[in-house]
């Protein structure tokens, strides 16, 4: 018997589907900044630290990195709790997502704060920079122009991979897509539908990423060439 | 007085002591150049008058003024009057040629932008590139980097230039394009010490050339003496093999 596509079925869910692509790209929204501004920290410590802070950070990269976020968001979700720690599930995704992020995006700006070239700074130095001046006009700039295709791709991950939501009940797009797929059992047309909302919203992110870059950091590459 | 008085300077790195007691005079529109081995201390003198180095002792005056390397402050006094070209490209890579040029006076001197645009056209012209100021450095090649690195240099109205080595990571035929550049600014005038291995350039330059060996200075002289009849055998041995090549 031929399978009989219906994808009426799945559109009259779209506003419902579309309000939990909303939530999706607020989860990746939050574990991208939340990551990168404590990253920074781990990345400045990573470069700049005393030994053991050092250790500490690179201990924190190395566990977060080489486990699961499955796994660690588990850990937030249901170890927690007996340690009198009651999180909802959304909070436990993105404060999981957020310290995953954060993992990644230290070693990320790590290697951002390591390309600036000495010569560039005996150049600032000579001609008469002061350390703020360096920092404003030679450094940061550099940094974040090295660091901006990277951090890119990892947002455009994190709006993917906020579907982790699904496993812990929030009711993110990919949530969304489950509950109705229970119910109304239009599993091939919803998921149909849902990858094209990932590829929307994942196109949409690179596009204007993209067109920032080219134009803020002159970034070439990506979709746009 | 001389434009560049240099007495009895010392420098160091850690515990190795790399210059001794060098004393050097360069007058207004004169062009020294300093030849000598590897690590005879050329580039740490440089350094060390332009203060990125800290000098041990010794004492240095440029225009009638005595340079004072003890402070950031007094520093950038020193660094007001005298400008540096390396031998690695350093342009800022985050900034257009034009940025480039004009970051320091606009920024660092605040000067009136107009003229400080003005100043820097004309300065990227008579470098050859008034045609290439919107772009970045990586768009342009090593020779044109220099050039204007030599611009940017120039774009503070420094009164005494040093060049490090400034073609030696040039590929060949990219050398000649920045050596005629120094050649003009020897023309209008400019004070330089000039650090190269390009020794035909040196010979045709130079009023005065200078031979460094092991922190020291061996020898000075005019071109002719210190490459015809060098006083020195150290002198006599470094040009022969240099000249051999
Ligand atoms: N950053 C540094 N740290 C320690 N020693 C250095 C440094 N730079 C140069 N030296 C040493 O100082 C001496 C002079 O070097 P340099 O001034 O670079 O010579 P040159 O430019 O004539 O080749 C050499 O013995 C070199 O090994
Ligand atoms: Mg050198």
């Amino acid at each position: 018997m031929a399978y009989t596509f219906q994808f009426g079925q799945a559109f009259i869910h779209l506003p419902y589907l579309l309000g939990g692509a909303l939530l999706s790209l607020e989860i990746a929204f939050i574990a991208f900044w939340g990551g990168t501004v404590l990253g920074l920290f781990g990345a400045y410590t990573l470069v700049y630290g005393s030994r053991l802070l050092r250790s500490i950070v690179q201990g924190y990269v190395t566990f977060f990195t080489n486990t699961p976020a499955v796994v660690q968001i588990f850990f937030l979700f249901y170890a927690l709790p007996e340690a009198g720690i009651m999180l909802s599930s959304f909070t436990a995704v993105t404060l999981g997502l957020v310290l995953n992020s954060a993992a990644y995006l230290a070693d990320i700006q790590r290697a951002g704060f390591l390309s600036v070239r000495q010569t560039e700074l005996d150049a600032a130095e000579t001609l008469g920079m002061s350390r703020l001046q360096m920092l404003r006009y030679v450094i940061v700039p550099h940094i974040a122009r090295t660091i901006y295709p990277p951090l890119s791709s990892f947002f455009i991950w994190l709006v993917l991979g906020s579907s982790i939501g699904a496993l812990y009940g929030v009711e993110e797009l990919t949530g969304r897509a489950l509950n109705i797929a229970t119910s109304n059992l239009r599993t091939i047309e919803i998921f149909l539908v849902v990858g094209g909302i990932y590829i929307v919203m994942t196109l949409a992110a690179s596009l204007s990423l993209g067109l920032v870059g080219r134009h803020v950091f002159r970034v070439r590459g990506g979709l746009l060439r | 007085m001389p434009h560049l008085a240099i007495d009895g300077l010392n420098a160091s790195y850690k515990n190795l002591k790399v210059l001794h007691d060098i004393c050097l005079d360069v007058e207004r529109s004169e062009v020294v150049s300093l030849i000598g081995p590897s690590g005879s201390g050329k580039s740490t003198l440089l350094r060390t008058l332009v203060g990125v180095n800290k000098p041990t002792s010794g004492k240095v005056t440029l225009a009638q003024r005595t340079l004072d390397y003890s402070s950031a402050s007094s520093l950038k006094q020193a660094r007001d009057s005298m400008a540096i070209v390396f031998q690695q490209y350093n342009l800022f890579q985050n900034m257009t040629v034009i940025g480039n040029v004009t970051i320091a006076p606009l920024k660092i001197k605040k000067w009136q932008r107009a003229e400080v645009e003005e100043h820097a056209h004309s300065l990227l012209q008579k470098v050859g590139l008034g045609h290439k100021l919107k772009a970045y450095p990586d768009e342009l090649s090593g020779g044109q980097q220099q050039r204007v690195a030599i611009a940017r240099a120039l774009a503070l109205k420094p009164q005494l230039l040093l060049l490090d080595e400034i073609t030696s990571a040039l590929d060949p035929e990219l050398v000649g394009e920045v050596l005629d550049i120094i050649r003009g600014l020897a023309r209008d005038g400019m004070t330089m010490l000039i650090v190269s291995h390009e020794m035909g350039f040196v010979r045709e330059v130079s009023s005065r050339v200078v031979m460094m060996d092991q922190g020291r200075i061996v020898e000075i002289g005019t071109p002719q003496q210190i490459f015809d009849a060098p006083k020195e055998t150290r002198t006599r041995d470094f040009t022969a093999r240099v000249l051999s090549h």
